[in-house]
């Protein structure tokens, strides 16, 4: 079996006296779709923020694609292709939906001082390019009509919408979605979770996402992590992780007993 | 009391090509500071309340660099204008991090350290007694363009070049930073203004963005203390109170957020105003008169955030979606 792309060892943060994240570990498979799931305040989005370089953990491993990345700040993370979304969405609001967009995009020569000096040719090709890819995508989510419209006047559903497509737009690897259904209706939700599989089935895109509704959980992931008390308890594929007795115990036993 | 005296004065005042040249010098010159201003609160969020300190350090070490060491004028000038930049750089790299409110604060002090440093480094600055001799270079080439004014019947206003240079120059800025605004860079900016957690999770360093936001704003506020520097031919420490830098925040609120050419018309407005008071006949003592000055700037703004709260330019829709 080739290396996982994402491997999590021994992660910990405390803030305070609140143990957020207290040992957790994990790998991601390359072109898989992983669920991370735990209860309220399990240290689900601490970990992400963790992995992601927003927050430093006090200790444990970080590994993407076999490259440490513990201790990079964030920007340089999502460079090597890794990005995310926020349980609390940060749509530029301010900024028309087609700006959110095409800021996202990598490999923009414009976005330097020098790069519009030097390189202006190449940058306005480039924005071309970048509109292009962002009307695609904005067309998938069905937010076409809107794209000239402030980030702002969306709705809380919409702005879900407009953060995962502007994650695609960095082109990554691993997306890390924390909630990307949550205030989402369903057929839209169903509309993202198509997507989802496509882009990994199709270009190879892996997932890694925190969600509560367990339906969603067991039919659409290859492998479940379970959090609780900020430590990993168990993982493995659903079926497998469903019958779990610890995890039976730490989340799931009230549903189930229900 | 009569109003008479009082009228008649004002309308004589606003008649004459004195008053006008005057206050326009002045209003290109902070307009060309608060394009800085601009840049950074309007366009990134940064909040800088030290502009008037990074105009004194391009105005000093411009002045110091022609008068005390003897080099040339066109040299000074670039010269000093990178020494501001790097003095922009130093004071964002430690606290460009910090919320935009600590930034705010540590911009005010740094802005109040460079007046002391110019009041009491007499050997350098000349302290309060002031800094001359700068300006022979450019007296020149004032004198050239004076005699080039003579067909359009302005050979007697001596101040008529600096009107005409500072004016152009601030054209010349301000188109090349609405250009800058509406590129990619521009647009990290703007994100950057908006979230900066979010420009950051799309693999931008929104840091080294507000780093070049300050570094420019500071050389913008440099080139105003140069124009400062030759109108008034000599420097003093006075010139760069904070006060100024807030002249600048009015300028800016009332041409409108997020627009340079609202900053245009903003300082305009503003110097229109300052400068026509000055001519203000009432039966008050001089120093009631000054106060007086920033009292009637003072109501327009709060007619005008009343009114038109995104100012004369600005859009209405960036101000109050931003959250
Ligand atoms: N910056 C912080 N300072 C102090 N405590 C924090 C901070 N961030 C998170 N916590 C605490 O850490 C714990 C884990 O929070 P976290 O947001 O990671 O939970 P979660 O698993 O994402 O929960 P949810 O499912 O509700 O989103 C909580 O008790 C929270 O109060
Ligand atoms: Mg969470």
């Amino acid at each position: 079996m080739t290396e996982p792309l994402l491997e999590v060892s021994d992660v910990a943060k405390q803030f305070g006296g609140i143990r957020a994240v207290d040992g957790a570990s994990f790998d991601v498979e390359r072109g898989s779709i992983t669920a991370l799931i735990g209860p309220n305040g399990a240290g689900k989005t601490t970990l992400f923020n963790i992995v992601t370089g927003f927050e430093r953990g006090d200790r444990g491993t970080i590994v993407l694609d076999g490259e440490r990345i513990d201790r990079r700040p964030p920007h340089t993370i999502a460079r090597r292709r890794m990005v995310r979304t926020f349980q609390i969405t940060k749509a530029l609001s301010a900024m028309p939906v087609i700006d959110n967009m095409a800021l996202a995009a990598p490999d923009q020569p414009g976005e330097h001082l020098t790069g519009l000096l030097l390189r202006a040719p190449v940058a306005r090709r480039r924005e071309k390019e970048v509109r292009e890819r962002a009307h695609e995508l904005l067309e998938v989510f069905g937010l076409s009509d809107k794209a000239e419209e402030y980030a702002g006047t969306l709705s809380g559903g919409q702005r879900k919408l407009l953060e995962l497509a502007r994650a695609l737009m960095v082109e990554p690897r691993l997306v890390l979605l924390d909630e990307p259904m949550a205030g989402v209706n369903p057929s839209l939700g169903r509309r993202l979770l198509d997507h989802m599989h496509e882009l990994c089935e199709r270009d190879g895109v892996t997932f890694l996402f925190i969600e509560h509704d367990m339906d969603v959980v067991m039919a659409h992931s290859d492998k479940v992590v379970v959090m609780a008390q900020g430590a990993t308890i168990a993982s493995g594929p659903p079926a497998q992780v469903r019958s779990d007795q610890a995890v039976i115990d730490a989340y799931l036993g009230a549903q189930v007993k229900a | 009391m009569t109003w008479a005296p009082f009228l008649a004065l004002s309308f004589e005042a606003f008649g004459s090509l004195d008053f006008w040249i005057g206050a326009m010098t002045l209003a290109g010159i902070y307009a060309i500071f608060t394009l800085g201003l601009q840049l950074n609160v309007g366009f990134t969020g940064v909040i800088n309340f030290g502009q008037a300190g990074f105009m004194a350090i391009g105005a000093y070490t411009m002045g110091i660099l022609v008068a005390d060491v003897g080099l040339s004028l066109w040299l000074a000038l670039p010269i000093a204008t990178l020494v501001t930049m790097a003095a922009g750089l130093l004071i964002g790299l430690p606290s460009l991090r910090l919320r935009a409110d600590y930034f705010a604060i540590v911009t005010i002090a740094f802005s109040e350290i460079i007046r002391y440093v110019a009041q009491n480094a007499r050997g350098l600055t000349g302290g309060n007694q002031g800094l001359l001799g700068f300006d022979s270079q450019w007296i020149d080439v004032s004198n050239a363009v004076q005699d080039g004014l003579a067909p359009v019947g302005l050979e007697d206003q001596f101040l008529a070049p600096l009107l005409i240079v500072t004016w152009l120059t601030l054209l010349v800025l301000a188109t090349a930073l609405r250009y800058l605004q509406g590129t990619p860079w521009g647009r990290v900016l703007r994100a950057v203004r908006e979230d900066e957690d979010a420009v950051r999770a799309l693999g931008k360093n929104a840091f080294a963005y507000k780093l070049q936001s300050i570094a420019i704003a500071a050389a913008l506020g440099a080139v105003a203390g140069y124009f400062l520097a030759l109108n008034l031919a000599f420097l003093n420490p006075n010139s760069f109170e904070p006060l100024y830098t807030f002249i600048g925040y009015a300028i800016l609120i009332l041409g409108g957020l997020a627009s340079f050419f609202g900053v245009i018309v903003g300082s305009v407005v503003v110097y229109t105003l300052l400068e026509a008071t000055r001519f203000l006949e009432l039966p008050l003592s001089a120093s009631q008169v000054a106060a007086l000055r920033f009292v009637v700037v003072g109501l327009v703004l709060i007619l005008l955030v009343a009114f038109r709260p995104q100012g004369i330019f600005g859009k209405r829709q960036e101000m109050v979606l931003g959250d």
